[in-house]
C-alpha cells in the first residue's frame, strides 16, 4: 500500500520533471537547424544541407513533427528504452550515452562513499568516546573544514596540493587509476565531515542509553561494550544518511567532471546542456531524477527493514493500526518491539 | 487593578535585555563565529569598494604583461594568460559573485514567503498544490536545473540569479510553511488572535516575526551557497557572461596551466575557500545563537 503510493508519486514526479524540462527547451530560441548550428553535431552537414535535406535529417532525429508529438514519442520512447540517437554524438543513441558514463560517475560515487565510510567512521567513534579530548575537537574542528568545502573546491585545493606543488598526481585526463584519485578524494571531502559528526554524535547517544549502564553493571568491560552493543546500535542510522549520500553523489559529480575532465554522464549532461542536445537532455535529466527517487524509496524501505519498530507497526494491519492510534497506543507495539531488542543487547 | 500593577513594575529589576541581544551576546562568545564574521565583512567591504581599491580594471589587458608571477612589480597576485592583474579580476569576481548572490537570497526569500505563507496559513487544497509544486523542484537533482536554466537562457547575470533563485526558494519555503503550521497552535499567536489581530494580520504582525530566527539561520547559509553556485556555474562553462569575472571563470581559465602557472588558480581558490569557511562560520555561531534559544 505505502509502497503502491510512494511508487505512483515518484511516476508522476518523473512526468513533471520531463515536462519542465520539456518547456524549457521549447522556450530556448533557435529551431531544429540552428540548434544544430550551436550544437555542432551535425553541423558541417546542417549547414551544408538543401532544404530537402535538412528535413531528412529533421525527420531522422523526429523533429519535423509539432513539439508536444515530438515530447509524446519521446516519453514513449524513455519507458520502452528507445530515446534515439543523441543531435551531439550522432552515431550513439541517448541509452548507449548512458550506459556508457553512467558507470564512471557512478564508479567515482562509490569510491568516494567508501573512502568517507573508512575515514569518517573510525574518526567519529574515536571522537565520541575521547570525547573533549585533542580527537574529538581535532576531528570537528576538521569536520566544520570540510563541510563548509564543497567538491570541486575541495579538488581544486588538492590539485594545487598534488599536481602543481607535488607534482604526484595528473590534475586532468581520464587514462587510469592515477586519475581517479584526486576526484574521489575530492568528492568524499564533504562527505567525511557530515559523516564524522554523525557518527559521533549517534555513538555518543547510545553511550548515553540505559542498556549501556545495564552492560557496565553487570561487568560488561568497556570494549565489549563498545563492540556487542553502542557501536551496532549507532551504526544502523547510517544506512539513511549513506544512501542519498551516494545519490547526490552520483549526481552531484558534474563539477568534478568537468575540471578533472572526466568523461561520466554529468559532463554529458552540461554539455547536452549548453548545446541544446534534446534527447540527450531529457534523457540523462530524467535518468538522475529516477535515480534519486529510487534511491531514497530504497533507503525508506531498507531503514524500515532493520528498524524493529517500525517492522513491528508494519506488522500490524491498516485497521489494527488506525484504531491503534485512535486509541492513543501507537507507543504500545513500539514498546513492545523494543523489549526483544534490549535483552538481545543485553 | 491599578496596586497590582505597580507591584509587578517593581519586582522588575529593570529593563529585561532584548532576545536578539542576547542572541547577539551567544553569538559574540563563539570566537571561530567572531573571526568569520570579521572576514566576512572585510571581502564585502572589498567587494563594494572594487572600483575604487582595484589597482587595475578588471577587463584592462597587459600585452607583454601575460603570465606574470605572484609578487611581479605592480602586480601583486601576478597576471593571468592576456596580462590581466589577477587581484583586481579577485576583488571584482567578489563584487559579482556576492551581488548575485545577495540578489539571489532576496527573490528567493520573496518567493518563499509568498509560497510559505500562502501554503502554511490557507492549508487545504491550495496549500497541496504548492506543495506538489515543491515536490516537483525536489526531483530535480542538485544542480541540475539550474545549468539547464542558464544553458536555455544563455550566459548573463541575471540568468545565473534567476538559476540560483529557482533552485533555493523551494527549501526555504517548505520551511516556512512548517514554522507556520507549527504557529498556529502556539500561545502567543491566540493571545494575539484573542486580541483582534484577524487573516494576514495575524500572519504577518505575528507569526512572520516568530519564524525570523529560522529564516535568518537559512539566509546565512543561503548566501554562500548563493556564491559557491554561481562559481560553479561558471566552472562549467555557464557563468556570467565574459569579460565580467568570477571566480569560478578565473578558475576555468587558468586550469589548464595549473602546473606550470599554479597562480593563476591559486590565488582564486585560496581567496575563495577563505570566504566559504568564514562563512561556515558564521553561519554555525547563528544556528547555534538561535537553536539554544528554542530548547
Amino acid at each position: 500500500m505505502f509502497i503502491g503510493r510512494r511508487i505512483a508519486r515518484m511516476i508522476l514526479c518523473l512526468i513533471a520533471v520531463s515536462l519542465l524540462t520539456w518547456i524549457l527547451l521549447q522556450l530556448a530560441p533557435g529551431d531544429f537547424a540552428g540548434i544544430q548550428e550551436v550544437g555542432g553535431g551535425t553541423v558541417g552537414l546542417a549547414q551544408q544541407a538543401s532544404a530537402e535535406q535538412q528535413s531528412g535529417l529533421a525527420a531522422r532525429y523526429g523533429a519535423d513533427i509539432p513539439g508536444w508529438q515530438q515530447y509524446l514519442t519521446f516519453m514513449v520512447g524513455a519507458v520502452t528504452g528507445d530515446m534515439g540517437p543523441s543531435y551531439r554524438y550522432t552515431h550513439m543513441t541517448v541509452e548507449q550515452i548512458i550506459a556508457h558514463a553512467f558507470p564512471i560517475s557512478a564508479g567515482l560515487a562509490i569510491g568516494a562513499v567508501v573512502i568517507a565510510v573508512v575515514v569518517a567512521v573510525p574518526l567519529g567513534i574515536l571522537a565520541a568516546v575521547r570525547r573533549k579530548s585533542i580527537w574529538d575537537t581535532g576531528t570537528m574542528f576538521v569536520a566544520t573544514l570540510g563541510h563548509g568545502l564543497p567538491n570541486y573546491l575541495a579538488g581544486l585545493v588538492l590539485v594545487l596540493i598534488f599536481s602543481s606543488a607535488l607534482n604526484l598526481l595528473p590534475p586532468f585526463g581520464w587514462r587510469g587509476p592515477e586519475n581517479m584519485i584526486l576526484p574521489m578524494i575530492a568528492l568524499a571531502v564533504s562527505p567525511i565531515a557530515m559523516l564524522a559528526r554523525y557518527v559521533r554524535n549517534s555513538v555518543l547517544e547510545n553511550l548515553r542509553e540505559e542498556y549501556v549502564v545495564a552492560a557496565k553493571a553487570k561487568g560488561g568491560r568497556f570494549r565489549t561494550i563498545m563492540a556487542r552493543h553502542v557501536l551496532r546500535n549507532s551504526m544502523m542510522p547510517l544506512v539513511t544518511v549513506i544512501g542519498p549520500m551516494f545519490a547526490g553523489l552520483a549526481t552531484g559529480t558534474i563539477f568534478v567532471e568537468s575540471i578533472f575532465g572526466i568523461p561520466g554522464l554529468g559532463r554529458y549532461f552540461t554539455e547536452a546542456a549548453a548545446q541544446r542536445d534534446m534527447p540527450l537532455l531529457m534523457g540523462s535529466t530524467l535518468f538522475f531524477a529516477a535515480l534519486l527517487m529510487v534511491m531514497n524509496l530504497l533507503v525508506d524501505l531498507v531503514y524500515a527493514l532493520l528498524d524493529p519498530r517500525v517492522r513491528a507497526s508494519l506488522n500490524l494491519t491498516a485497521s489494527e493500526s488506525d484504531v491503534a492510534a485512535k486509541a492513543g497506543i501507537t507507543a504500545g507495539p513500539v514498546s513492545r518491539a523494543q523489549t526483544p531488542q534490549s535483552e538481545a543487547a543485553l | 487593578m491599578t496596586t497590582v500593577e505597580t507591584n509587578e513594575d517593581a519586582a522588575l529589576p529593570s529593563r529585561p535585555r532584548s532576545e536578539w541581544s542576547r542572541r547577539w551576546g551567544r553569538f559574540l562568545r563563539n570566537r571561530l563565529a567572531v573571526l568569520g564574521l570579521v572576514i566576512v565583512v572585510v571581502a564585502c567591504l572589498a567587494a563594494v569598494t572594487a572600483p575604487w581599491i582595484a589597482p587595475y580594471h578588471y577587463a584592462t589587458l597587459g600585452p607583454g604583461d601575460e603570465f606574470l608571477r605572484t609578487g611581479s612589480p605592480g602586480h601583486p597576485m601576478g597576471t593571468d594568460i592576456l596580462g590581466r592583474d589577477i587581484l583586481s579580476r579577485l576583488l571584482y569576481s567578489l563584487r559579482t559573485a556576492l551581488f548575485i548572490a545577495i540578489v539571489a537570497e532576496l527573490l528567493s526569500l520573496i518567493l518563499s514567503f509568498a509560497v510559505g505563507l500562502l501554503a502554511g496559513y490557507k492549508g487545504g487544497k491550495i496549500d497541496q498544490w504548492l506543495m506538489a509544486g515543491t515536490d516537483v523542484m525536489f526531483a530535480f537533482p542538485g544542480y541540475l536545473f539550474a545549468v539547464l536554466l542558464v544553458a536555455v537562457l544563455g550566459r548573463s547575470t541575471w540568468a545565473v540569479i534567476l538559476a540560483l533563485t529557482v533552485g533555493s526558494w523551494v527549501g526555504l519555503s517548505r520551511l516556512l510553511r512548517a514554522q507556520i503550521l507549527k504557529m498556529k497552535s502556539l500561545e502567543f499567536v491566540e493571545a494575539g488572535r484573542a486580541m483582534g489581530a484577524t487573516g494576514w494580520t495575524l500572519v504577518i504582525r505575528y507569526m512572520v516575526p516568530g519564524a525570523m530566527g529560522p529564516v535568518l539561520v537559512s539566509s546565512s547559509f543561503g548566501i554562500p551557497a548563493n556564491m559557491l553556485a554561481e562559481s560553479g556555474l561558471a566552472i562549467l562553462g555557464l557563468g556570467v557572461a565574459p569579460p565580467m569575472p568570477s571566480v569560478g571563470t578565473m578558475i576555468n581559465d587558468g586550469y589548464q596551466f595549473v602546473q606550470s602557472y599554479p597562480h593563476l588558480i591559486a590565488w582564486p581558490v585560496a581567496v575563495f575557500v577563505l570566504i566559504m569557511l568564514a562563512f561556515t562560520w558564521v553561519g554555525d555561531g547563528v544556528r547555534d545563537a538561535f537553536d539554544v534559544d528554542e530548547s
